[in-house]
Formats: structure tokens, sequence, C-alpha cells
């Protein structure tokens, strides 16, 4: 009880400190993705002439839109995590406290923010006529339960191995580029050759943007198996990041 | 309700090496394949300590003995390598300077962060903020990042927060150090309040002054093992007549004997001849023996002199003095004997020498020492107790008492 109610305080502290000292406070959360989305558009559909195949094919930005952000999401929720126990030595040599929650807080307060962005973003969208399928955003929203799990246990694996292998920040950057592109959110499934297509379900982020792209474009398909994969790969990956961090959490602090 | 607060047994802890990148991979390695690390640096070893709710322990020792990691392990900040701690009740801990506070937040920030570690609601934090506040005393500091707090603010900041949360188990790292004169008085006395009301305290000071008035037993740790443990008295001067003792060896060296012909065939201390340092308690008596023996069989004189054990002279005093010649139980073995009754030196350690001249008392010929420890309660200042009496007044008139 006690501890969810420190996971709370610090969730709330890293989002009050996020913003802070920056003029739009809050506003940058959506400017942010809002700018990248902009340059995306602007260079896809502009100059490469981007166009997502098929005959009722949604238009190229609500497309992107329902792929880029949940990734935004879950890239800047790795970045800060990886960090968070380096950036959180002082306390760690200090006080004694369950240190989960130091990458609990970064990773929950990164997905929180952008799903606001997410939803404020796909109002619009809707509101453009763009559509945008908004009585099945609940459903939507259903989706990123797996997708934080993930998120936090991929954010347990790379914080807990930053506090032994100081290299793995410099290398993330990269990681996440590659895996970035290795999902298709720039592109739909469909534009790729046949025999490469099959590659993309090795990258468990795939089968979330997909999954958002059926659910609020009503593009492509989801299977249950692709769901049940995406479940157990969500719950593997927590536990993963679980038993790791509790098994190097007893000497953190000799290596910080 | 639990008596026992702490049980620690076997406490040990290492840390591992870690200097170059491929050390760190090595010990990820080993600690992923659920094996101990190689460990490198022991700062503690095999130490057992409990705690009862109610006492007042203090732990001392020099400068890396591992006092603070020894008080790290039992807030659980660190994981013990070898044995085990188990804590029954509320910890509250000030580890050093700043412990736990986020230089970029404001005061009023870190005591919410603070209770929150303590598992205090909001509510519960709404009640006690202006006690917080107020304890502190950092007027309107309170809402400024902690890292504008001069080292002292600190420390009033993180004593508040501790004061108010009323833990079962008050550890304290060398915090009362920093704060001023009238915030040390304060902290001196809340915790004085505390442990008559029936806390318990783990503090770890070099301030001998403070470990006495604070803690009834003390556990003093050298290179990380438990060198005594037990009443406070006995360890604090215990712990400074070897510190004594180790600075006084460290001035002098050692001195070449000369002595050929007079020589100091025997020392003894209330009747030991042994070498190790002797015990005697204030207001006990003491008595001091030296054989002699002479080469051409002529009289020595003999001088005896307490020092205190950094080597400031006490009271010496020779046989030429005092006009007695030393007995003369053989041909040519001299011996001289001299009793302090109701010895006046007050506890600590001390050095007894005896010192060997010629006939006339001009030529020293050889010195023996001896450590001497005096054991006793007492909170007087200075190397000896002077007879002394109060003058008292009574009702405006000079009245004695004898």
């Amino acid at each position: 009880m006690s501890r969810l109610s420190l996971a709370t305080h610090f969730v709330r502290r890293e989002l009050r400190e996020r913003y802070r000292g920056s003029f739009t406070g809050f506003g940058w959360a959506l400017l942010q993705p809002l700018l990248q989305l902009a340059i995306y558009a602007f260079v896809f559909v502009q100059i490469f002439k981007a166009r997502v195949p098929g005959a009722d094919a949604p238009g190229y930005v609500p497309f992107l839109v329902v792929g880029m952000w949940p990734w935004v999401a879950f890239s800047d929720a790795v970045v800060r995590s990886t960090t968070a126990l380096q950036d959180n030595a002082a306390l760690i040599g200090k006080v004694a406290l369950p240190r989960e929650v130091l990458v609990l807080a970064p990773c929950a307060a990164s997905v929180l923010l952008h799903l606001g962005g997410f939803v404020a973003i796909l109002v619009a969208l809707a509101a453009s006529g763009q559509g945008v399928q908004l009585s099945r955003l609940p459903l939507a929203l259903l989706l990123y339960v797996p997708m934080f799990a993930y998120t936090l246990g991929i954010s347990l694996i790379f914080a807990s191995l930053q506090v032994f292998v100081r290299d793995l920040v410099q290398m993330l950057a990269q990681l996440l580029t590659l895996m970035m592109f290795a999902a298709p959110i720039f592109y739909d499934r469909a534009s790729l050759p046949l025999r490469y297509q099959g590659w993309l379900d090795l990258n468990p982020f795939t089968a979330y943007v997909e999954g958002f792209r059926y659910l609020l474009l009503g593009h492509g398909q989801l299977e249950i198996s692709t769901l049940l994969i995406l479940l157990a790969t969500a719950a593997v990956t927590l536990a993963l990041g679980h038993w790791l961090f509790r098994r190097l959490d007893p000497h953190f602090e000799d290596f910080l | 309700m639990n008596d026992l607060l702490v049980s620690a047994s076997g406490l040990g802890k290492s840390y591992p090496k870690a200097h170059r990148p491929t050390d760190r991979l090595r010990a990820l390695g080993r600690l992923l394949r659920g094996r101990d690390d190689h460990a490198s640096q022991t700062v503690l070893h095999d130490v057992s300590l409990e705690v009862r709710r109610g006492e007042s322990i203090a732990v001392i020792g020099e400068n890396g003995a591992g006092k603070s990691t020894l008080l790290k392990l039992v807030t659980g900040v660190l994981t013990p390598t070898a044995g085990k701690v188990v804590v029954n009740g509320k910890i509250g801990a000030l580890l050093e300077l700043g412990a736990g506070f986020h230089p970029e937040y404001s005061g009023r920030d870190n005591i919410a962060l603070a209770a929150a570690l303590y598992g205090l609601s909001s509510a519960e934090l709404g009640e006690r903020l202006a006690e917080i506040i107020d304890f502190a005393d950092i007027g309107p500091y309170i809402d400024e990042p902690v890292k504008h707090y001069s080292s002292g603010m600190v420390v009033r900041l993180g004593f508040a927060i501790v004061a108010a949360l009323k833990p079962d188990l008050l550890i304290t790292d060398e915090v009362l150090a920093v704060g001023d004169e009238s915030f040390q008085k304060k902290c001196i006395r809340w915790m004085e309040d505390y442990l008559g009301g029936g806390g318990t305290l783990l503090l770890v000071s070099h301030s001998m002054y403070h470990v006495q008035k604070l803690c009834r037993r003390a556990i003093w740790l050298n290179h990380g093992q438990v060198e005594q443990y037990g009443d406070v008295f006995d360890v604090t001067q215990a712990y400074l007549a070897w510190n004594e003792r180790k600075q006084a060896v460290a001035e002098q060296g050692s001195r070449p004997k000369s002595g050929l012909e007079f020589q100091i065939s025997r020392f003894e201390i209330n009747g030991d001849a042994g070498k190790q340092p002797q015990l005697v308690a204030l207001g006990e008596r003491l008595r001091l023996r030296a054989n002699i023996s002479s080469r051409d069989g002529r009289p020595p004189v003999v001088m005896f002199g307490l020092a205190r054990a950094d080597g400031t002279p006490v009271y010496g005093v020779s046989s030429e003095m005092d006009a007695v010649a030393p007995s003369n139980p053989g041909a040519d073995s001299y011996v001289a004997e001299i009793e302090f009754d109701n010895l006046g030196l007050l506890p600590g350690s001390y050095n007894v020498r005896v010192h060997v001249l010629d006939s006339e008392g001009v030529r020293l010929f050889e010195t023996e020492e001896r450590a001497l420890n005096v054991r006793g309660e007492s909170r007087e200042f200075g190397l000896v107790r002077l007879p002394h009496r109060w003058i008292e007044f009574s009702g405006g008139q000079h009245d004695r008492h004898d």
C-alpha cells in the first residue's frame, strides 16, 4: 500500500519536474511530437509522395500519427528510464527505498504524457474529418496496458544494465533508431517485398503499430494469435525485467 | 510488541573491484549467473549487533573503520555481503550530509519526498508540516531549492524531518557536528526527550562528549571489526587511550637503551610485571615497584613519573627529592617502591615511567614505561581530581559544608 503511494508520489513529481522551468509547461508534450510529425509529414508526403497502399487506405498523416505517437512514448520512456538509477545515485546511497520506483516514475510519466498528446491529436484529426474511429478509442487505450508493461520491462532491463555497462546509453539511440525503422511506422507492411514482410513480426513493436492502426483507422488486421503473442511478449518482458532488476538490485550501490 | 528492533549477525560488507569497464562487465556476468562477486575491499567483517527498544548505542572508531557502512547496512541502504540484518519497526535515518535530499527541489518538496519515503500519507504530512518547518527554523529558505542551502541548513531540515517522524529507531551519522551551537543544543535536548520517552538511538559521532551524554552503550569499530562493545564509559576510554597511544608512538618512535651501570630488571604496577596495560579505578591505590641491578653495587636514584598517554607530564618525583634511599636486599640489587593512595587521575589512559639515574642523580641510565588505564565514571575535566569543596550560600549567609 505504501509502496503504491510512494510510486504515485514519484510519478507525480516526475511529471511536475519534467517541464518545470520551460515556458510552455505541459505544452511541450504536445508540441514536440507535433513538430516531429510536421517534419515527417512534409518530407514523406511532399517530397517522397508517400501514399498508403490499398483502395480505401487512410491518409498518410493519420497513418503516421497512429503509428508514431505510441513509438515516441515507448522510446522516450526507455531513454529516460535507462539513466534513472544513475541520475538518482545520491538518493540510492543514502535512503532505503524500493528502487523500482525510480525506474517506474520516468517510464510511467513518459507513457502518460504522450498518451495525453495522442488522445488530443486523435480528437483533432477526427474533428477535421480524417477518418479516425473515435468510438474505438477505449479499445485502443486498452492496448496501452500491455504496451506499458512491455515498456516497463525494457526500462527495468536497460536501467539495471546501465549501472554496470555505461556504454549502453551511448548505444541506445542507435538501437532505438534501428527498432523504429524495423517497425512499420513510416511505411505499410504491404509496401515491403513479400519475402521481407514476415521479418517485421520479429519486432515486438510491429504488433502495437498494426494493432493501433486496425483499431483506430480500420486499416489492416489484428489476428487473435498476434494479440496473444503481444500479451505474452509483454508479460515475459516485464517478468524478465523484474527478475533482472531484483537480482542486481543489492549490488547497484557498489557500482554507482 | 517486539523489543528487539535490530538484530544483525555476522555482518560483512565488501566492495567489488570496479576500476575498469571490463571489471564491471565481469562482475555483471558473475552476478547474473547467481554467484557472488569477487570482493576486493572489505569494509566490515563479522559484526554482530542487537538493538533493543529504549537502548542508546554509539558507534565510534577512526575514519574508515566501517561506522557509516554499519549504519547503512542497518537502514537497508546497503546489502550485506555476509550475514543478515532483521529490522522490526520504523527507522528514521540521517546518513551523512544532505541525506536523501534532491538538490533541485525546494525544502518543502523535499519534506514531502521524505515523508513519502517514510510511508506517511499526505494527510499525516499536513499535520506535521508546520512542526517540521518550525523546528528547522530556516525562514524563507524553506521554499528555495536545497542546493542553495548552507550545510547547516541542510542538517536543520534533515533533523526537523526525522524529529517529526518520531521513528522507533533513530540513526544519525555525525550530523550534529555541522549545526551551530544553538541548533546542536536543540537537537541534543530533543534527543534526550526522545530517549526519555522510550526512543532508541544509534549514533555515530567523533565527539566523545556527545557520545557519553546521549548513549549508554558503545561499540568501537576498528578496521571493520568490533574492537570492544559495552558500557559507553569503558569503551570510549579504551578508544581514546588507544588513540593517544597510537599518536605518541607515531611521535616518538623507539629510543635506544644505554643502561649498563644501572639496569631496571623488573617493573611492577600493583604487583603485576606484565607488558599489557594495567587497569585501576579512579580513587583506587596505585603501587609502583622497580627492581634495579647495579653493576658496581652503588645505590641508584629512582624516579617515578606519570604522564598522559599523549606525553603530557602529570607528576614526577624521585627518591632523591624525597630523601629516601632504595632498599638493598641483595649485593647489587636495589628495590624502589612508591604508593599513591586514592589515585586522583581522571579516567583515561596514562603512561607510568620509571627512570634510573646514577647515585648523584645526574646521569640517566634507563627508562621503562608501561601503560596504565584509569577507569571510572566521571565527567570532570582535566587530568586529575584536585581535592575541593563547594562553598554554598544559604539564606544570604556563608555556610560551610566540610
